[in-house]
C-alpha cells in the first residue's frame, strides 16, 4: 500500500539569531567570549537560527511543547479529522524526561486519545527510524493516518551553565577544548511534524513515500558524538556510574561531545551507503530531482559532490535543496523543518512527478539514512 | 583526486602538475568500477577502525611502540610491493605498451621507499637490526603470495584493484596518521617519513590510476576482474595489519 505524506508542519521558539547574538542566548563562559566560536560559525555557515531559551538561559518552551507545536500546525493544515490518526512516533535526541518515553508527553499535551505511541532515541536519524516505522505500520494497514514529530531543544546542554560547572573535565582542563565547543556553536532548537495517510492530499502536493533505508556502522567505529561519557579514552564511566549526579557534571560527562577527527567517517559512510542503493538498483542519481541533505558543515559538500561525479553518479549541485543555513541545524527535526518548507518555498519549483532524495547521516555512532519520495497531486 | 578520502578541513592533496586533465570523464564500464572500488575502499578504510593497533589511532592511545611495531610489520609489504610491480610490467605483452611504461616509472619511485621505514623506525627509538631481522608476517605471507600469483598472469589489468586499495592506504597515511601519530606519541617528523612522503607521491598516481582504469576496463569481465582483486587485496591486507601484533620473532 502506498503511504503519502499529506501535510507537515513545524516550530522554530523565538525569534531568528544571527551568528553575532548566539553568544548572548547560550551565554559566555565565565563571563569570557569563547576563542572558537567564529571559526566555528564560518565553518558550518549557519545564518540565523532559533533557541528556547532566553538570554538568561531560561527554557521558553520545553521539548514537549514545540513538538506539540509543530504537530498542530500540521493537522491544522490536514484533509483529516485528528480523532483518524492512529499513531503517534516522536524522536529526540533527548526528551524532557529521560523516562518516560517523549511520545507519551507529546500525546498528552496534544490530548490524543488512545492511539498507538513510539518514541525513537538516537540523534538526527532517529526521525527517520520514526518515520520509517510509522510508515510501516500505514502500510501494515494499521491506520488511516499517524503523526511523526521530530523535536530537538539541544541549547539546554549548550547554555554556559554547564561548561561552567564542569570543572574537572576536559573543557576546563584545556585551553582550547574543541570536542565540547564544536556542536556548541552548531546546534539549535526546533520541531518538525509529518502526518502520513493512506491516500493524498485532496488539494495541493503529497509526497508518496518510496522507500527508506538506513545503514549503520557501529560494529566498526568509535562513538563520535555523544553525551554521557568523561571524553578521556582510558575512562569507561559513563554518566549513571557516578556516585553522584553532580561529580558526573563537574567531570564533564554531561556535556555534549563531538570526536571532529572522527567526521571525516561519516561522509565516507553516506558515500557507501549512497553507492550501495545505486549498486542494488534503489536508487537511479539520473532521475533524482531534488536533493535534501541534513548536512551540518558546507565543508563536506564539496569534497562528496567531487568523488561522486568522477564515478557518474554524482546529483548536480542546482538539485541541491537545504534550509539548513536559516533554520539551523536541528538534529533529527532538521529533515522535516526542511521537508515543510521544501514544500512552500518559492525559490525552487516542484511539481507533480518530482523524485526527491534525502539523506540523513547521524554521527554519532555513524547511522546513515537515506529516504525517496515522489511528489504526488490528487 | 582524493581516493575516498575527505578531508574536512584543508585543500586538495594533489598540488602537483598533472599530465592527465582533472576533468578527464571516465568510459561508462570504469565508471561502475569506481563506483564498485569506492565501495570496496570504503569499507576497507572503515574496517581499519576495527584492527586494534589502529583503532588506537583513533581513540587516541597510540603509542612509540605502537608505531615501532606498525614499521617493522609493514617494512616486508614495502620491500615486496616493488617486486610484484615489476613482475606486473613485465606481464603486460606489446599490446600494453602505456600502462608498462606507467608500471615500470612506479616502480621505480617506490623500490627503495623501505630504506626511509627503517630510519623511521630507528628515529622512533627501535633497534635496526631488529627491523632488518624481521620477516613477513602472516597477513603479508598471503598478500604477498597473491600478488605474486596474480602479476604472473598475462595481462593482469585486475592488479589496478591492488594498486588502488594500497595507494589509497599510502594516501590516508600521509593525510590522516602521520601527524596524528606525532600528536599522539611525541615522535618527531623523522618517525613518519615514510608515510608523510609516500602519501605525497600517490596523489600523483591516483591521476595516472584514473587515465589506466579508463584504458583498460572497457568491458564488465575487466571491471568484474578488477573489482574481484582489490577486495581480496583490501582483504588481505587488513589481515596483515591484524597480524602486526602477533609479532613473530
Amino acid at each position: 500500500m502506498s503511504v503519502y505524506i499529506t501535510s507537515t508542519g513545524r516550530f522554530l521558539p523565538g525569534p531568528a539569531i544571527p551568528v553575532d547574538e548566539v553568544e548572548k542566548v547560550l551565554g559566555a563562559v565565565h563571563g569570557k567570549p569563547s576563542s572558537l566560536r567564529v571559526q566555528i560559525q564560518k565553518a558550518n555557515k549557519i545564518q540565523t537560527r532559533h533557541y528556547a531559551i532566553d538570554e538568561q538561559q531560561q527554557t521558553t518552551h520545553s521539548n514537549t511543547e514545540m513538538a506539540a507545536k509543530a504537530a498542530e500546525e500540521c493537522l491544522d493544515r490536514a484533509f483529516v479529522g485528528r480523532e483518524k490518526v492512529g499513531m503517534l512516533a516522536v524522536a529526540s535526541t533527548q526528551g524532557d524526561l529521560p523516562a518516560p518515553g517523549m511520545a507519551s508527553m507529546v500525546q498528552a499535551e496534544l490530548d490524543l486519545p488512545e492511539i498507538e505511541i513510539l518514541t525513537t532515541h538516537g540523534i538526527c536519524s532517529s526521525s527517520i527510524m520514526a518515520l520509517k516505522a510509522a510508515w510501516n505500520s500505514m502500510r501494515l494497514d494499521e491506520h488511516e493516518a499517524a503523526l511523526v514529530l521530530s523535536s530537538e531543544l539541544a541549547s539546554r546542554l549548550l547554555k554556559k551553565q554547564r561548561y561552567e560547572a564542569a570543572t574537572t573535565s576536559t573543557f576546563a582542563a584545556k585551553r582550547i577544548d574543541f570536542s565540547t565547543e564544536f556542536l556548541r556553536w552548531m546546534l539549535s532548537d526546533g520541531a518538525g511534524a509529518l502526518l502520513l495517510q493512506n491516500k493524498p492530499a485532496p488539494k495541493g502536493l503529497s509526497l508518496r513515500i518510496d522507500w527508506i533505508r538506513g545503514f549503520s556502522h557501529a560494529h566498526a567505529l568509535p562513538t563520535c558524538m555523544s553525551v554521557g561519557s568523561a571524553g578521556r579514552p582510558e575512562d569507561t564511566r559513563t554518566w549513571q556510574d557516578y556516585d553522584t549526579y553532580a561529580e558526573a557534571e563537574q567531570d564533564g560527562a554531561l556535556l555534549l561531545r563531538q570526536d571532529v577527527r572522527l567526521l571525516d567517517n561519516l561522509m565516507r559512510m553516506g558515500v557507501d551507503g549512497y553507492l550501495r542503493l545505486v549498486e542494488e538498483g534503489v536508487s537511479k542519481p539520473g532521475d533524482v530531482d531534488h536533493f535534501l541533505c541534513h548536512y551540518s558543515s558546507h565543508h563536506f559538500r564539496n569534497k562528496i559532490l567531487e568523488m561522486l561525479n568522477k564515478a557518474g553518479v554524482g546529483i548536480p549541485e542546482e538539485k541541491w535543496w537545504t534550509n539548513l543555513y536559516t533554520r539551523g541545524n536541528t538534529g533529527c527535526a532538521s529533515l522535516f523543518i526542511m521537508l515543510d518548507e521544501f514544500l512552500r518555498t518559492d525559490e525552487i519549483s516542484v511539481n507533480e512527478g518530482d523524485r526527491v532524495l534525502c539523506f540523513v547521516p547521524e554521527s554519532g555512532r555513524f547511522n546513515t539514512t537515506y529516504l525517496h519520495f515522489t511528489v504526488v497531486s490528487q | 583526486m582524493n581516493n575516498g578520502n575527505i578531508a574536512i578541513e584543508g585543500g586538495s592533496n594533489g598540488t602537483d602538475e598533472e599530465s592527465i586533465p582533472e576533468g578527464i570523464v571516465l568510459n561508462e564500464h570504469a565508471q561502475v568500477c569506481l563506483q564498485q572500488l569506492l565501495r570496496v575502499w570504503l569499507g576497507f578504510e572503515r574496517d581499519l577502525s576495527k584492527v586494534p593497533l589502529l583503532r588506537r589511532i583513533d581513540l587516541g592511545t597510540y603509542t612509540a611502540e605502537d608505531h615501532q611495531v606498525f614499521l617493522r610489520n609493514i617494512r616486508q609489504q614495502v620491500i615486496e610491493g616493488s617486486r610484484w610491480i615489476t613482475r606486473t610490467a613485465s606481464s603486460f605483452d606489446r599490446n600494453h605498451g602505456e600502462i608498462r611504461s606507467t608500471i615500470i616509472s612506479h616502480a621505480v619511485d617506490e623500490h627503495r621507499d623501505y630504506e626511509m621505514l627503517e630510519k623511521d623506525y630507528v628515529a622512533s627509538g627501535g633497534v635496526l637490526e631488529d627491523i632488518l631481522a624481521m620477516e613477513k608476517n602472516i597477513g603479508s605471507e598471503a598478500l604477498h603470495g597473491f600478488l605474486m600469483h596474480q602479476s604472473s598472469q598475462p595481462n593482469p589489468i585486475d592488479l589496478l584493484g591492488a594498486m588502488w586499495i594500497i595507494e589509497g592506504l599510502g594516501e590516508k597515511m600521509a593525510t590522516s596518521w602521520s601527524e596524528r601519530i606525532q600528536e599522539l606519541t611525541g615522535l618527531g617528523e623523522d618517525s613518519t617519513r615514510f608515510m608523510a612522503y609516500h602519501g605525497h607521491n600517490d596523489s600523483e598516481h591516483m591521476e595516472r590510476f584514473y587515465a589506466t582504469l579508463d584504458s583498460v576496463c572497457v568491458n564488465d569481465i575487466a571491471t568484474k576482474r578488477i573489482v574481484k582483486t582489490a577486495k581480496v587485496v583490501a582483504r588481505l591486507y587488513r589481515l596483515q595489519l591484524e597480524e602486526m601484533e602477533h609479532d613473530l620473532n
